[in-house]
């Protein structure tokens, strides 16, 4: 694996920037900008700064420069029988973890599991002031500060530039197998019920579906695909009571946002506190997260976020005019942004898009 | 007291029914100190706040009259964090102790912050529910202050520490606004402004409402206790059950004196004998817990435990388990103090930082019990003291002082779970360097600018810092 320690050159240039008062776009392998995430004009690429500072099996724990692809880590991290306790979705096989980091984006086994912020346990940084800064550390539990390193966790490198970052590992399950069964939408709710005491073995979960025929009534029909991880007896015990086809589903193409649903023209995802009708007509649909995040190509933003309010859940655009930021942080998104970033150089658009609404809703 | 302080005072009485705002000596006096009592100060007042329209009043008075104020739930915190401020309010939300709502579809709990830990999952177990984290003061201590500490407990090697189990909060800021964090969803869209207020001891806000992530309980649990020869073969055990990939509920490691103090106290069926005993609990789908039993003893076995036991039945686990949970009342029977640190060290550094323990222990003429969270490499050191010895609570702290330090060069922390509050304040300069400092600072300033919140605590100030670390060299 490439080793390269970059940070003397990051924060040359970030002195650079700060000296000439010039907004820079940090990117890492740039695998999600078509995501409605261009960071903007004059980059600064921490993807050359790459390698595993330090790997300890023993401590379930390792520690990576921000631009280290997630692929070579996953198979670092499979050859001592681990795996990342997240599920972290990766656009390209060049996707870093770094700009896994940034996105805080989980894939399909997030609700069996932990989210990445979860399994953040700290960071090296360089902030707006040009200071190289560490929080968090290397140990599961740690309360001495506040928690800034898990903040970066969707902060889309607003606050600084991410130089590493330390994660929870997680051993690989004994055996994973998966199944598959055709599902009616009127069918769904009892299914996912149903998951919920598969839950110690349940990995992920995932329904695809599109409208039936006029013979169907034109209702949804599809495909329920189910992830089952654990030890071998009791896989094989789960198994025979749930029945099912063998599926040759591709996981990997969900979690990484490469299914050819996600080639649509526009994508958005609705996440709810669980699963629910949104009465909006849709075409077709793919949903996760035990029925909590529907994903729908081609909608309409604006109807799909008054839908997910109503229910308590909010919408993410992927692609596709972006939404006005609603949340009920009053003005913290900018007071914090203002004490990392005092001149406003990082991310200037994704922070106008992404955090910078939160005054209208007070 | 200060023109402010009493127009401050004036006005609360109009706001507050009597009964709910103390400020006669006698009535202040259980309210000096959390469960840290060797740090403890009298407030100007103290306001029993039973709704958030009544918290909201406080916090806007204070940020008014910009008299500080120091929030707290029940009081069980153990770094000093909620002690009041001599010329502050310490506002007090136990009295809002009622559980508001239970989602059973979205498996979440909604809570004022004065609800109970141990309620939580009591309430919960009805729908086959329970809360994960269960810090050991859970009978007592509030989810309120489990937020502001961001608590952990036994089981939090597979269920997560507090951060890991809220999914929403509501919290009001100095000047008395209330924003809301997340909601009920897995996910949340802007900053993870969540994970900020988690362990921030409140200075950065009073949280109000709190949603939290029930878990399923699970199918089987079984427990497993292992006695080892000596600490370090114990120690070494804790890492190879992890690498084995097997992540247990729960993995404790109890010392000799532990051991001879809860026999004694609470006759758990520990082997007096053991110079120190694994408990470890197995839990989920019954076939994987079987077969994780046995991955696990064959680990013990080959890692010289002395002798590996199943626990035959519920009393028999219940047992083993309280025997671990009455370890600080039966050290305290022993002694007529003792004082309880909190740091975190690699899993493999756990045999050597014990060691060290032990040896500056000696220098200090202390004695030091240990039971603790070796799954996640926390330690709680508990030294043995008399109060009444002149110089003991000084040879305390310098002991205290120097085991924290050690944890921090071996690659760990100077607090898993107790937080840093009053009493860590002086080892955050040896953690951190000043430009974290500084960063810590603008945060707090930026979201509570004139400094009323919890004003000295957790964060120190870069020239408090700066006095410190010279201070500790001249030591050396």
């Amino acid at each position: 694996m490439a080793e390269q320690d970059r940070t003397q050159e990051l924060q040359a240039a970030l002195e650079q920037a700060l000296a000439g008062d010039m907004p820079v776009a940090i990117r890492g392998g740039g695998s999600r900008a078509h995501f409605n995430l261009a960071p903007g004009d004059n980059p600064l690429s921490a993807a050359a700064h790459r390698g595993v500072i330090d790997y300890q099996p023993d401590e379930l724990m390792l520690r990576v420069r921000a631009g280290t692809p997630i692929a070579e880590l996953e198979t670092l991290l499979a050859a001592e029988g681990q795996r990342f306790a997240a599920d972290i979705p990766q656009p390209a096989e060049h996707s870093t973890i770094g700009g896994a980091i940034a996105c805080g984006w989980d894939g399909p086994a997030r609700p069996a599991g932990m989210s990445l912020r979860d399994t953040v346990l700290g960071c090296r940084m360089l902030n707006g002031r040009g200071q190289l800064v560490s929080f968090g550390g290397q140990v599961m539990k740690n309360v001495a500060g506040y928690d800034l390193s898990r903040l970066q966790v969707g902060a889309l490198g607003t606050l600084g530039v991410l130089l590493d970052v330390s994660l929870r590992l997680l051993p690989q399950p004994e055996c994973t197998e998966n199944r598959s069964f055709t599902v009616s939408a009127a069918q769904l709710p009892d299914w996912w019920e149903k998951l919920r005491a598969l839950r110690p073995l349940l990995r992920a979960s995932c329904f695809v579906g599109t409208s039936g025929s006029v013979d169907a009534g034109g209702l949804m029909e599809g495909k329920l695909h189910l992830r089952l991880s654990g030890r071998k007896s009791a896989l094989k015990a789960a198994l025979q009571k749930l029945g099912g086809e063998p599926s040759a589903f591709d996981w990997r193409a969900l979690r990484n946002l490469r299914h050819e649903f996600f080639s649509a023209p526009q994508l958005a995802c609705v996440v709810l506190p669980h699963f629910a009708e949104l009465d909006i007509p849709l075409e077709e649909t793919l949903i996760d997260w035990e029925g909590a995040r529907i994903w729908v190509p081609n909608g309409d933003g604006v109807a799909l976020q008054r839908a997910a309010a109503k229910r308590g859940g909010f919408v993410r655009v992927l692609r596709g005019p972006t939404l006005p930021v609603a949340n009920g942080a009053g003005d913290w998104p900018r007071r914090i942004k203002d004490a990392f970033d005092p001149r406003g150089l990082f991310n200037r658009e994704l922070f106008n898009t992404y955090f910078g609404g939160g005054q209208a809703c007070r | 007291m200060n023109n402010n302080s009493s127009q401050l005072l004036h006005k609360l009485r109009q706001l507050l029914p009597r009964e709910r705002l103390l400020t006669e000596r006698e009535q202040l006096a259980p309210f000096e100190s959390d469960a840290l009592p060797v740090y403890c100060e009298r407030p100007l007042a103290v306001a029993l706040a039973e709704s958030e329209e009544e918290i909201v009043t406080v916090a806007r008075l204070c940020g008014e009259h910009r008299v500080p104020l120091v929030s707290r739930g029940a009081g069980t915190g153990l770094s000093a964090g909620a002690k009041p401020h001599g010329r502050g309010i310490l506002l007090v939300t136990a009295p809002m102790d009622r559980i508001l709502a239970i989602n059973t579809h979205s498996l979440t709990a909604r809570l004022q912050p004065g609800v109970p830990n141990l309620q939580i999952s009591q309430v919960a177990v009805r729908h086959g529910l329970f809360y994960a984290p269960d810090p050991s003061s859970q009978i007592a201590c509030s989810i309120g202050g489990n937020v502001a500490e961001n608590a952990g407990g036994v089981h939090c090697l597979k269920y997560g520490v507090t951060v890991h189990n809220v999914v929403g909060l509501r919290l009001v800021t100095w000047d008395g606004e209330i924003l809301t964090f997340g909601g009920e969803c897995l996910a949340q869209p802007g900053y993870d402004l969540l994970a900020l207020v988690h362990g921030s001891e409140g200075c950065l806000g009073i949280v109000s409402e709190i949603t939290v992530k029930l878990t399923r309980v699970p199918a089987e649990t079984r427990t497993l206790m292992a006695d080892f020869a000596s600490i370090g073969a114990a120690a070494d055990a804790v890492s190879a059950i992890v690498r084995a990939g097997v992540v247990p509920a729960a993995l404790e490691m109890m010392d000799a004196l532990v051991i001879s103090a809860t026999e004694a106290f609470c006759q758990a069926g520990y082997d007096l004998d053991a110079a120190a005993i694994l408990l470890i609990d197995l839990d989920g789908d019954p076939l994987e817990v079987d077969a994780e039993a046995a991955l696990v003893e064959a680990v013990l076995r080959k890692f010289q435990a002395t002798r590996v036991q199943r626990a035959q039945d519920e009393d028999q686990r219940q047992r083993w388990w309280k025997g671990r949970k009455s370890a600080f009342p039966a050290i305290g029977r022993l002694v007529p103090d003792y004082y309880c640190i909190d740091g975190t060290v690699p899993r493999h550094r756990i045999g050597d930082v014990l060691q060290a323990i032990a040896e500056f222990a000696e220098g200090y003429r202390l004695r030091v019990a240990n039971v603790f969270h070796a799954g996640d490499g926390n330690l709680h050191p508990i030294i043995m003291f008399d109060g009444r010895e002149p110089d003991a609570l000084e040879r305390v702290e310098a002991l205290a002082a120097d085991i924290l330090e050690y944890c921090i060069q071996v690659g760990g922390t100077i607090t898993g779970e107790h937080g840093v509050g009053t009493e860590k304040f002086n080892q955050m300069a040896i953690q951190f360097g000043d430009a974290e400092i500084e960063q810590f600072l603008a945060v707090k300033n930026a979201l509570d600018p004139h400094g009323l919140l919890n004003p000295d605590k957790l964060i120190p100030s870069l020239a408090h810092c700066r006095e410190y670390r010279v201070l500790r060299k001249k030591h050396d």
